[in-house]
């Protein structure tokens, strides 16, 4: 863990969206405080619609919370915060008309890299996730491994102090993500960087994260933060071990209660619209 | 975790003029119809104060004097001779489109051997075999259904083959499983499947005989409605020139629209 | 494949139904292609014995050789070359004013969600009525030379054109846009990396549609109403009942329809090949 520097400061972030009153009303989010240290692995988890996503993308910048503030250093955020931090969205959000190397080099020329210095950094990169093979070729023609570890090097090649990462391997098989897991642990271990990242997968947290943020059902907000004391890089043995169990039950224990309530929800809210509560 | 109560604000407190903005923002359709009446205000406008009344006539005069235009001799005969065209054209259409699209369709062997030949001739520019028609056909109703038929059966034919053709090869595997007749496979199967593929054929096949017939129509200018076009465009009578087309146009959005809802109505079961 | 083998299932057997497989696939093809031939033998043979051999008067139906040797004379001469030079001018014309105007009033309209939905069901509507309805109107403004025809070509093609360009635009995935803006991309980036290249397939089909109508409401006010072109020629002709010249100028005037077609569905091809 990272000396006491806070990368992230979430001060009384709340989000609805819509007017009250209107059919669009939702209350994406209740009053959500949360300190984030430079250098950690966060992890954000919760059941559908807790609002993981919208804190996600107000970290970001992405979306202007309705009330409440983030603070990255001592900035407030109010906007995309290109220089500080990357953005790796779940669906894949590489350019499907332009090959893995223009997609990466594109990423840095919004930034602002000088052109001189974007191709090495590209390069580089790319050999950090292992495509430095691929790098002529389109998105469509690579696998959805492939792709993601596309969208990590467009983000690595930015070089900021965060990267927030919205269920990076949700559209994944289950090996593909266990491998790929592996991978981004050795990766972090030796960046440094401060990541917040969003899943719904227990085993992603506890293997990945150094703390996890339990989310209660919507309109949700932080009910728990578990640490996870365990040395990066993560080792597979890691996964199998008794702590690793043990880690994974008690998240278990508090996320069920959660999921069933949000299941509840979707049901009423279905029969509310007139269906028949079985979709 | 607490919950706080969110404020809001009392309706009087936001001034009107943002709340008017709120509210047209929410109604797009609104918006539409403002754009539409915008339309018409600056066709007025121009009418009356830009243009030489020759040539454009003011969408006020052209509408209250729209009974001129049916009180000219002939004009309401022409009319019914067009929407009688139109509407024989279309029956035909769909008739020889959904014979000719299933006996194409419905084998592979023949889909490959007539379908290249039916795409090259939906592809040609029909307008140009338009006298042709007329000279075989002569001026009257015949030449405008044929011409009609000729535009309408293509979109058809294509559209039956698609559904034909489209179908999942699963449905047929579980039909022929369960035992099923090559009729009762037609009937149950492909039949059922083509439906929506059919409609939308039909609506295509509509817009296509209502280019037919009037584009037939308007190239005959000594009977219907081809010589009332020239008869008001000779004599510089825009308003009577526009109250015409405004009818014929009426009654093409009519007959789309009719047809565009058999369509919504059959593909119920479509999920895509 | 881990079954227990009943009857011998070789890798020999696997690759011997393949090949067999794809040889009845080539005899299909060869068979089809057979049939075209011989329906489009069968055709020509009809026309030619029954104007030679038959009672059909040549005003009707001309006889197949002479509508060559009319075909080959128009073409020698170049008599065809003033009509046709003012048909693609009108299209040249035409296709220019709706192009431009439709690719950037499109993109305009693209910029809210808001005016898409104002304005694309009330482009969508006006589509939906005959566009050639229009004509007489525009002859009683421009009168029967070229202007008339061009600004039928403008109105006809400009639908399919900005209703294509919002397409393109206004449904632009909303994870690029955000994914750029997250990276700090200014407008013009924006636009010029993720806007226009994701848009530009579907811009260049409302392209080629609205080429494909432009030509053919061209040639269809050409032959209701007009003074010179292509269109007017093949009137001309019937009027004059030289039905065998007519039948060369349609020919001839079908020929470069369908080659102006392939030509710009190829080009469209190419572009989205990426």
């Amino acid at each position: 863990m990272a000396g006491n520097d806070l990368a992230i400061r979430v001060r009384n972030v709340s989000h609805q969206f819509g007017e009250e009153g209107s059919t669009q009303f939702v209350r994406a989010m209740l009053e959500t405080s949360l300190d984030i240290h430079r250098g950690e692995l966060l992890c954000l988890i919760g059941p559908s619609g807790c609002g993981k996503s919208t804190l996600l993308n107000v970290i970001g910048g992405l979306l202007t919370p309705t009330s409440g503030q983030v603070l990255v250093g001592d900035t407030e955020v109010r906007g995309p915060l290109p220089q500080e931090i990357a953005y790796v969205f779940q669906e894949n959000a590489l350019f499907p008309w332009s090959t893995v190397l223009e997609n990466v080099n594109l990423g840095m020329m919004f930034q602002g890299v000088p052109k001189a210095e974007r191709e090495p950094r590209a390069r580089k990169s790319l050999a950090t996730v292992g495509l430095s093979d691929f790098a002529n070729h389109y998105p469509g023609q690579l696998s959805g491994g492939m792709r993601q570890r596309a969208a990590l090097a467009r983000a690595l090649s930015l070089e900021t102090g965060i990267i927030l990462m919205d269920e990076p391997f949700g559209a994944l098989d289950e090996q593909t993500r266990m491998v790929l897991g592996e991978d981004l642990s050795v990766l972090l271990s030796r960046t440094g960087k401060t990541i917040v990242f969003v899943t719904h997968s227990l085993g992603e947290a506890v293997f990945l994260a150094d703390r996890v943020a339990v989310f209660s059902a919507r309109p949700g907000t932080i009910k728990e933060v578990i640490k996870i004391d365990e040395p990066h890089p993560r080792k597979p043995g890691f996964m199998t071990s008794e702590k690793f169990t043990d880690l994974r039950n008690t998240l278990f224990a508090l996320l069920h209660e959660e999921i069933r309530k949000a299941m509840e929800q979707s049901v009423a809210s279905d029969r509310a619209a007139g269906g028949d509560g079985k979709s | 975790m607490t919950s706080t109560a969110y404020p809001t604000q009392p309706r009087s407190a936001v001034p009107l003029g943002r709340r008017f903005k709120r509210w047209i923002l929410a109604r797009p359709g609104v918006a539409r119809l403002g754009v539409i009446a915008l339309l018409f205000i600056a066709w007025e406008i121009a009418a009356r104060f830009f243009v030489d009344k020759i040539f454009l006539s003011p969408p006020s005069l052209v509408f209250t004097q729209i009974n001129t235009v049916f009180e000219t001799t002939g004009v309401p005969n022409a009319l019914r001779v067009s929407a009688y065209e139109i509407v024989v054209a279309f029956v035909m259409s769909v008739a020889i489109g959904l014979a000719v699209g299933l006996a194409v369709g419905l084998h592979r062997f023949s889909q490959k051997s007539f379908m290249p030949i039916i795409l090259l001739l939906y592809g040609t520019p029909q307008i140009t075999i338009l006298p042709l028609f007329i000279l075989y056909f002569g001026i009257g109703p015949a030449s405008k259904i044929a011409f009609g038929v000729s535009h309408g059966i293509f979109p058809i034919i294509v559209t039956v083959v698609a559904g034909v053709q489209n179908i999942k090869p699963i449905l047929l595997t579980s039909a022929k499983s369960m035992g099923a007749s090559r009729w009762h496979i037609f009937r149950w199967v492909i039949f059922p499947h083509m439906i929506p593929s059919f409609f939308a054929g039909m609506r295509l096949g509509m817009t296509g005989v209502l280019l037919g017939v009037l584009l037939a129509e308007l190239y005959v200018s000594t009977a219907g409605i081809g010589y009332y076009t020239t008869l008001f465009t000779q004599s510089f009578n825009p308003t009577k020139l526009l109250g015409l087309i405004s009818v014929l146009a009426a009654m093409a959005i009519l007959l789309n629209e009719i047809v565009r809802r058999a369509e919504l109505h059959y593909s119920r079961w479509r999920s895509d | 494949m881990s079954a227990a083998p009943t009857s011998a299932t070789t890798a020999s057997d696997v690759r011997k139904s393949a090949s067999q497989k794809s040889a009845k696939r080539d005899r299909s093809a060869l068979g089809s292609r057979l049939v075209q031939a011989a329906f489009v033998i069968a055709l020509v043979g009809l026309w030619y014995i029954g104007t030679t051999y038959g009672q059909i008067s040549p005003i009707l139906l001309p006889n197949p050789v002479r509508v060559f040797d009319e075909l080959v004379d128009v073409l020698a001469t170049l008599e065809f070359v003033s009509d046709l030079r003012i048909t693609l001018f009108e299209l040249a014309v035409a296709f220019s004013i709706s192009a431009t105007s439709g690719v950037v009033l499109g993109y305009l309209i693209s910029r809210s969600q808001y005016s898409i939905r104002v304005f694309e069901p009330l482009f969508a509507g006006i589509y939906s009525v005959p566009i050639i309805l229009f004509l007489p109107l525009y002859i009683l403004f421009f009168g029967l030379g070229p202007a008339s025809k061009i600004a039928l070509g403008v109105t006809t093609s400009f639908f399919p054109i900005i209703l294509n360009t919002i397409a393109g635009f206004g449904y632009v995935e909303r994870v690029y846009v955000l994914s750029a803006r997250s990276m700090g991309a200014s407008d013009y980036q924006l636009f010029r990396w993720v806007l226009l290249p994701a848009a530009f397939p579907i811009i260049l089909t409302g392209l080629r549609i609205g080429f494909t109508v432009a030509l053919l409401s061209i040639l269809g006010s050409e032959t209701i109403a007009s003074l010179a072109g292509l269109g007017h020629r093949i009137v001309h002709l019937a009027e004059g009942m030289d039905t065998a010249r007519m039948f060369a100028y349609i020919a001839f005037a079908v020929a470069i329809a369908l080659t102006l077609n392939t030509v710009t569905s190829s080009l469209e091809a190419r572009a989205r090949r990426r």
